[in-house]
This record gives C-alpha cells, structure tokens and sequence, in this order.
C-alpha cells in the first residue's frame, strides 16, 4: 500500500495504517528535519511533532490533489524551518558576526554528501545550476533562511533572489524530471 | 492607496511563489501571500508545480531515525485525538500547510512526481557511477532517439528502485571501473563500464552471464558510455564478464574476459 492510500486509512483512525504510514516516511522526514536543524536532539524532537501532527491532521489530505509524500514533507519542511528561525532569532548576534567576519555562504554542492542514488541525482542537478541559483535554492531550503536574508548574505536585490529561487527550481525540475 | 500603488503590491505578491514554494518568506508575508493565493489561480498553480520541485530537494535528505522515536511516536498515537475532516479551517492547528493552493483542482490526469530512487538504495561508488552514466544518456538525448532514451532511462530508473536493488563496483589496476546496480526480483541488472575508452577497429564490447556449468550467454553490446541493462538473470548467475568482440558481437566469448564481477554481493548466485 503507498503512502496515499494509506494516509486515508489513518484519516479513519486506523493505528496499524499508521505504523505502515511510519515506516515509509519517518525516514525522509527525520532526514529532512535534520538537514534543516542539524541538532540531532532537536531534529528528533521536531520530527516527532511533525509525524504526530500527520496522526492528528490526516484528514485533511486529498489524495485527488497531490501526493501524499509532497504533503507530509511540506510540512516536515516548514516544521523544521519555523524551529532553526525561532533558534537562530535567539542566537542571532552570533549570525550577524559571522557574517561581518566573511564567512562565505555555505555551499551545499562542496558538501560531502553520503552517495545514495537520488542523493547523487539531485547533487549532480544542483551543480548544474549557476551557483547563484543554487546557492538562492539551498540557502532557502536546506538552511531554513527567508529569501531577504538570502539576499543580504549574498548580496543581491531582493527580485533578483526571487527570480534566482523561481529559475534554479525551474531547472531542478527539467535536470530531475529527465528519466521520470 | 492609489490604484497604481495597488497593482503594484499585487505584482509583487506573485513574485513570490518560488520563496513560498521553499517556505522563505517571513510568517507575516506567508499569510499575506497565502490570503493571496486563494483568489490567484495563476499563483496557485505555480506554487503546486514549484512545491513539487521543492519536495525532491527533500528527498535525498532521507536518513534513518532514531529507534527510539518510534515507540514514542506509536504510543503517542493511542492517546491523541484526531481533527476531524468537518472542522472549520479557521479551528484547526495555526500554520498548517495548506494542501491544496487555490480553488480549483490541478488539471486531471496530471501525473504526480516521484523520486526516481527509493531513498534508501545502496550507496556505492556504483550508484555514483550509473548516475553519471544517466547523464551521459541525457545529455546525448539530441542526438538519438528521445523517446528510446526515455524508455531505456525509465528502464534503469525501475532498476535501481526495486526494493532489493544492490549495488557492487570492481576497479583494476588501471582505474577502469565496472559498476553494476541489481535486483534479484526483477532478475535485472544495469551495467556500467567507465575508463576503457572505445575498443580499436571498429570492435565492440560485449556483455557475458556466466554460469556454472553451462555456455555463457550474450547479454548485449556497450554502446559507449550508456549504462547496459541486463536482463533475465536467475538465481544462478554468478558473475558478469566483458569480452572485447569482433563488430556486431559474437555467439560466444572469442576472447579472454577485460573484467569480470562476481554478483554475490548483489543477491545472485546462491
Ligand atoms: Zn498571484
């Protein structure tokens, strides 16, 4: 059974779909949450939430609309997102010096990255993109930055980022959709 | 504010689908912008296609929990209540992503994108190297046939999803690499070769399954760099071989084996 249906069967209550429904996405959302957070401590308890919330929340998805997976890892990404913003307001001082002391922005391309196959995919569709579209898209996605901090590390206007965010997964998506 | 001052504002809302698609705006601009999205079916619809595009970012993310989550989360569930579905949106948890963007479904029949791998496939140089020979086939989509390459792409692509898709590598002395990515189940296999250049005089590189106690048999010709796919491998298979032949190949190997992959380790064999 896949994720949609399953999703369905846990919007009526059923534990056992749900146990099903954990096995197939606690790993992309936990992996997800922590690339994000990357306090393994709070990545945990950030997915928790997220996948208590698909418990709770179930009936709200629609399999006629779109996929189940899209839907759970949506909001495991905005879940991760509010957390390392509410953790980095806190800590913001110590961004603001590291940015003064020309720290570059983190570039997730030069990481290294364990090689699955989807992982070596969309590494390779990244590199692929100019790297300030890429760096727009990462900074955004995998470091949780709202898209006016992504133009103040990158030192670009506020439209120019926007456009950058639109084009880089414009191309994400003819470089991933290729063999699909 | 002026009429003109309004257009405006609304211009810039639109701009914003690609930071929403990639949860970048701030909480008071998400709000503002998904009040928008509700009366935009243009935004609407580029926020549903950018989302999806977003969501394969996070894919390759996947990473194995904790055990101890687990538990926690399954006992959790026996206590906690569940929303109903007739619960005003308003009453429902603040912050809630919504699911559907805008008022009108997406278009019928539009197929849903998933990622071409499972998460969890074996990590190997292998798997690096079928990937970089998928671009090779990619990037030689002009030239050949789109939609043979699509179908040997998609081909590939169902390989290395199979639950038990395994992947091995061998290298010789010389760096010259054979990769191979298999599923016992599907009884498939996608062969790669890297870093033995074309063969001399119009020669071709052919493809042997062997077996103990019987013939090998021809599992095709490498067409330069594209990544081979083999099929009906049973059981007891036990090793791949790669012979250089005359043009158009040969009914049996007429040369000693350039290398050979013993396919244990990918679930044959045993
Ligand atoms: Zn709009």
């Amino acid at each position: 059974m896949d994720a949609d249906e399953l999703l369905v069967l846990v919007a009526g209550g059923d534990q056992k779909a749900f146990e099903d429904l954990y096995g197939l996405v606690s790993g992309p959302v936990y992996g997800l949450v922590r690339r994000v957070v990357r306090d393994p401590a709070q990545s945990e308890e950030v997915a928790q939430e997220v996948l208590l919330e698909l418990w709770r929340s179930a009936a709200r998805f629609d399999p006629r609309r779109g996929s189940a997976l899209s839907w759970v890892l949506t909001l495991a990404h905005r879940r991760a997102v509010d957390r390392v913003r509410s953790a980095r307001a806190a800590g913001e001082r110590e961004q603001r010096e590291a940015l003064r002391s020309g720290q570059p922005a983190f570039d997730h391309v030069a990481e290294e990255v364990e090689a699955g196959l989807e992982r070596e995919w969309v590494r390779r569709c990244l590199e692929r993109l100019t790297a300030l579209q890429r760096q727009s898209v990462t900074l955004a996605y995998y470091d949780g930055y709202t898209y006016r901090e992504v133009a103040e590390r990158l030192s670009l206007p506020l439209g120019t980022v926007k456009t950058r965010m639109r084009d880089g997964l414009t191309q994400l998506r003819k470089c991933l959709g290729g063999v699909a | 504010m002026s009429f003109v001052a309004r257009l405006l504002r609304r211009e810039d809302l639109h701009s914003l689908a690609a930071p929403y698609a990639l949860d970048a705006l701030e909480r008071a601009e998400r709000r503002r912008f998904e009040t928008h999205l509700s009366t935009c079916e243009v935004c609407a619809a580029e926020v549903r296609a950018l989302t999806e595009d977003a969501v394969r970012l996070a894919w390759s993310t996947a990473a194995p929990p904790p055990a101890a989550l687990r538990e926690r989360v399954l006992s959790a569930v026996r206590t906690t209540p569940q929303e109903s579905a007739g619960v005003p949106a308003r009453a429902r948890a603040p912050q809630l992503p919504p699911h559907v963007w805008g008022n009108q479904a997406p278009p019928r029949g539009r197929s849903v994108r998933r990622p071409l791998f499972v998460p969890f496939a074996t990590a190997t140089a292998a798997a690096a190297l079928v990937v970089a020979s998928l671009f090779a086939v990619q990037a030689n989509e002009a030239r050949d046939d789109l939609a043979a390459q699509r179908a040997r792409a998609s081909e590939i692509a169902n390989v290395l999803g199979a639950p038990d898709a395994r992947a091995s590598t061998g290298e010789d002395a010389k760096g010259r690499r054979i990769g191979v990515v298999a599923s016992a189940s599907e009884g498939r296999a996608v062969v790669t070769l890297s870093g033995y250049g074309e063969p001399p005089g119009g020669r071709v590189r052919q493809l042997w399954l062997m077996r103990p106690g019987a013939q090998p048999r021809s599992l095709g010709l490498f067409d330069g760099d594209t990544p081979l796919i083999a099929s009906g491998l049973d059981t007891s298979s036990t090793s791949l071989a790669v012979t250089v032949e005359p043009g158009g190949g040969s009914p049996q190997p007429t040369s000693q084996p350039i290398v050979q992959l013993a396919l244990k380790s990918v679930g044959f064999g045993e």
